[in-house]
């Protein structure tokens, strides 16, 4: 049990590392994309030890228990997610819906933590962060529920090898349409353009973050980071196959992450009801639509 | 007390008593109502779960009881509520005007749901049934509004009235009043129209979509530790009802292949998805704390009726568990948000803010109900939800699933209103100095429920052992679990394994937290205000209108079954004005008239 426990804290740390390099990654190429050089690949590494290192202040103990629990839920989460086949910390265990809603108490704790600063930016912040996910999550969810109903299993390792087994017939390719809404959904959970609204920085102040600055800061950048590597692994091995060994796993996430960042950084950002109008018309009919094609016609490529 | 029958008439007696004594001294008066449901509680609790419950009646003339699983569970459950709330109406007695009777109405309800739920007669459930409506219609009256007493008795007599149509069809096609036999022999059309029937009269009771109008205004409006009751407790007998006509009646009619189900229940399902998303939608857009607790009771309503519609046992244990998880989350919500308003005198999230800093304790109660609510781990709520979704997953029902999706990120949204609008945010300045944090007394229902809420969520082995045992006397096959996990039909759950880890990941988060540099304490005032000066709190608290945005979308939508029901008040009044003006008029023999008339009519086959 001991040794399962640490990997699985090694796979939180695997995760942080490799997202916030990969966000470096990132920012040069979208730098190159804009015609500037763009930061070193490392610049993320520096800002968050450079936030833990310095003094802050603190509204209260709320605001730094919330912040806490953030980063514990999150750490916690990510301990639950598969690398590949064989680095799963709890075999087994790994069941989607605990990505979902475990994920969720570090949200919790953040939210209440910025409502807990007492500015008002941070709350109009947390009330949009929320409408969003109320937005993208329910159509996601059907989708899930296809994929789910379809391989009889909701362990995301038993998802990954189902796809493996039936000859490399990733999910991307058998459900067409869930894949465009799930790829649609998960920019709306990586907040990034045109689903930013949460954040914006130009308009609220970086909503739930504006209170914060320091070690608080430093430690939400940590669990933003664990938090993309969770949602956009979860991406991997639902729709992509998951990884036999980890230099596909590494392709395939830089793969999906970069994609994600490439369209975020052509487009402007939507208010906050148009995105919940454009969550529930399109991809929310595409998304019933695939379910009713997959599970009650039994219609799978 | 391990006989049924001594219990029942020892709640009655002690209700007298309470009154009595309340008269003289009212505090005393709702003292004993600790006392009372305490010795009731502990009771049913410790001669229940041991299966030693006597039910042999001497006294008390036309009743039986019999001793079941699904009685222990529910009779446990709400007696347990009745228990915990009544350590409030101590602090509460003072706001009403009639406060010996509040004691004995408190009683005679719980002496209603023992007979309720042990009893083995359909005409003595009802006898139960009509005593507990009648007890709490009179509960409501002594809070905000009186009106709302009407509605909810409006509704009950409908409930009571479809309850009585089942009871006497079920008599006249099987010849018994006995509640398992009685609906295992009834067949054919009539099984229809009592499974249709008893489940008019769960939705009435349990406040789901298209009865559920009469909830939000009575768990508002009646006094706060009432709305505990209502909502922990006497809904259940809803969900009670509704176990009798999903759960022990055969089956019948239509069968649909694709999704294994009949179309009766899933009729049954889609209308406990549209109380999902009723109750979700305008709990989202409510400014006072209780009725938006209110509605998200109707959301939670609607879950356990989809849940126990879909008849398998991940979908019915799950039912039966959400049934605890929610009776937990909401009495411990409704208690700390009835705790804030006792010490402000409002519920108004726009007119509160900061209460945090007074009332630390109240504020984790809540927090820890809402995470229940919500169905984050490591709290109950996940538990049954989870069970739910392998259900809903299981049978493929896409548009089912939809709705409890929504419900349940809808949730995070309507129950971290209050807390950031209420607790949450600046500390307004008119609370700065008068409140005080909960007297003791108070604080230890709230804590004792928190504490429950983390043990149902880490630790749920015993409660589903014990709901194995139940859907063995339903017929319905075992739920698979082991000592620390839970095995659906698509997944395992390992609970306390989550609960660790996450204990583990708040220990690495703190441990990095402490060893940074200590953090400068600043004053919630001084914050970021994007260059403006700002010296006033109300100004930098964001709570009316919190999720406008979204309101709007659906604002123009939501009237509609309002309007309904209130056309059709006018309508019934408009018959009542007639009624009075033809048969009641001035002259008293006219309407003698038209009342020996009627029993005339009545009495036709039976006189002439």
């Amino acid at each position: 049990m001991m040794i399962n426990i640490l990997i699985g804290f090694g796979v939180a740390l695997f995760g942080f590392v490799l997202q916030t390099s990969l966000g470096g990654i990132n920012r040069k190429i979208i730098g190159r994309l804009q015609k500037r050089y763009g930061p070193k690949w490392y610049q993320e590494f520096l800002d968050i030890f450079k936030l833990l290192s310095k003094r802050a202040i603190s509204h209260g103990w709320l605001f730094d228990f919330g912040v806490i629990m953030a980063l514990g839920g999150i750490i916690a989460t990510a301990t639950f997610m598969p690398v590949t086949n064989s680095i799963v910390a709890f075999p087994n265990y790994d069941n989607f819906f605990i990505f979902v809603y475990l994920i969720a108490v570090g949200m919790l704790g953040m939210a209440m933590s910025a409502s807990g600063s007492g500015n008002p930016y941070a709350s109009i912040g947390v009330m949009r962060a929320l409408t969003t996910m109320l937005a993208y999550e329910v159509p996601f969810m059907i989708v899930i529920l296809t994929i789910i109903k379809l391989t009889g299993t909701s362990s995301i390792t038993g998802i990954a090898e189902f796809q493996q087994l039936a000859g490399n017939n990733w999910f991307m390719i058998a459900l067409p349409l869930g894949f465009i809404v799930s790829f649609m959904a998960l920019m709306g959970m990586l907040g990034k353009k045109p689903f930013e609204t949460y954040i914006a920085p130009a308009e609220i102040a970086s909503g739930p973050m504006v209170e914060y600055g320091g070690k608080q800061l430093g430690m939400l950048f940590i669990m933003h980071e664990i938090t993309v590597f969770i949602e956009v692994s979860l991406f991997v091995h639902l729709f992509l196959g998951g990884a036999e060994n980890i230099l596909i796993f590494l392709l395939k996430y830089a793969a999906v992450y970069t994609l994600v960042n490439l369209i975020s950084n052509v487009y402007g950002r939507f208010k906050i009801d148009q995105v919940v109008k454009f969550f529930y018309k399109w991809p929310l009919l595409l998304a019933i639509v695939q379910a009713v094609i997959a599970v009650y016609l039994g219609w799978v490529i | 007390m391990a006989s049924l029958e001594l219990l029942l008439i020892f709640t009655l007696i002690s209700g007298v008593i309470a009154y009595l004594v309340g008269k003289v001294h009212p505090k005393t008066g709702s003292i004993l109502t600790i006392i009372v449901s305490g010795i009731v509680f502990a009771s049913l609790a410790y001669f229940g779960l041991n299966e030693q419950l006597l039910t042999k009646v001497s006294y008390l003339p036309y009743i039986s009881f019999i001793q079941t699983p699904l009685a222990i569970f529910f009779g446990v459950l709400v007696s347990f509520v009745f228990f915990m709330v009544s350590f409030f109406n101590p602090y509460f007695i003072d706001k009403y005007t009639y406060k010996a009777v509040y004691s004995l109405l408190y009683l005679l309800s719980l002496a209603g749901i023992i007979g309720i739920f042990f009893t083995d007669n359909f005409m003595t459930l009802f006898f139960f049934f009509e005593l507990v409506v009648w007890s709490s219609l009179f509960l409501i009256p002594l809070g905000r509004d009186e009106e709302v007493s009407v509605w909810y008795f409006g509704f009950s007599v409908f409930g009571s009235f479809a309850l009585l149509s089942a009871i006497l069809l079920m008599q006249s096609v099987t010849g018994t009043f006995d509640i398992t036999t009685g609906l295992q022999a009834v067949s054919g059309f009539n099984r229809l129209s009592v499974f249709i029937l008893l489940l008019i009269a769960a939705f009435a009771k349990l406040g789901a979509f298209p009865l559920h109008y009469w909830l939000p205004k009575v768990l508002t409006d009646s006094p706060d530790p009432v709305t505990s009751i209502f909502s922990g407790g006497l809904e259940k007998l809803g969900a009670f009802i509704a176990v009798l006509g999903l759960v022990k009646l055969v089956p019948t009619g239509f069968f649909i292949d694709v999704m294994d189900m009949y179309l009766t229940h899933y009729i049954l399902a889609i209308l406990g998805s549209l109380t999902i998303i009723g109750g979700t939608v305008m709990a989202i857009r409510q400014d006072d704390a209780k009725k938006l607790l209110a509605y998200s009771s109707m959301s939670n309503g609607g879950y356990i009726i989809v849940a126990l519609s879909l008849g398998s046992s991940a979908g019915i244990s799950g039912g039966l568990y959400h049934i605890i998880a929610h009776a937990i989350a909401s009495t411990a919500a409704f208690l700390a948000i009835g705790a804030v308003a006792r010490q402000t005198n409002t519920t108004k999230m726009s007119e509160l803010g900061g209460m945090l800093h007074k009332m630390p304790i109240t504020y984790m109660v809540y927090l820890i109900a809402i995470i229940s609510m919500a169905g984050i781990p490591p709290m109950g709520g996940f538990i049954s939800k989870w069970l739910i979704f392998q259900g809903v997953i299981n049978k493929g029902l896409i548009l089912v699933a939809a709705a409890t999706f929504f419900g349940s990120i809808g949730s995070f949204l309507y129950v971290f209103r209050p807390l950031a609008a209420l607790f949450l945010g600046q500390e307004l300045p008119q609370f700065k100095e008068t409140i005080k944090e909960a007297p003791i007394v108070m604080l230890i229902p709230m804590v004792i429920l928190s504490l429950l809420n983390i043990v149902t969520g880490v630790y749920p082995t015993n409660i589903l052992a014990y709901i194995n045992t139940l859907l063995v006397d339903l017929n319905i096959v075992q739920l698979d679990i082991t000592r620390w996990t839970i095995v659906g039909t698509n997944g395992t759950l390992n609970p306390a394994l989550i609960a660790v880890m996450f204990a583990l990941g708040v220990f690495i988060a703190f441990i990095i937290f402490i060893s940074l540099k200590k953090s400068r304490k600043v004053e919630l005032m001084d914050t970021y205000t994007a260059a403006n000066f700002i010296y006033t709190e109300e100004l930098l608290h964001y709570s009316v209108d919190f999720y406008a945005p979204i309101e709007r979308l659906y604002e123009p939508y939501i009237h509609f079954m309002k309007k309904f029901y209130q056309a059709l008040a006018n309508k019934v009044r408009e018959v009542g004005a007639l009624v009075k003006y033809y048969i009641f008029t001035s002259k008293p023999e006219v309407a003698t008239f038209f009342i020996m008339l009627v029993i005339a009519i009545l009495l036709w086959g039976d006189l002439v």
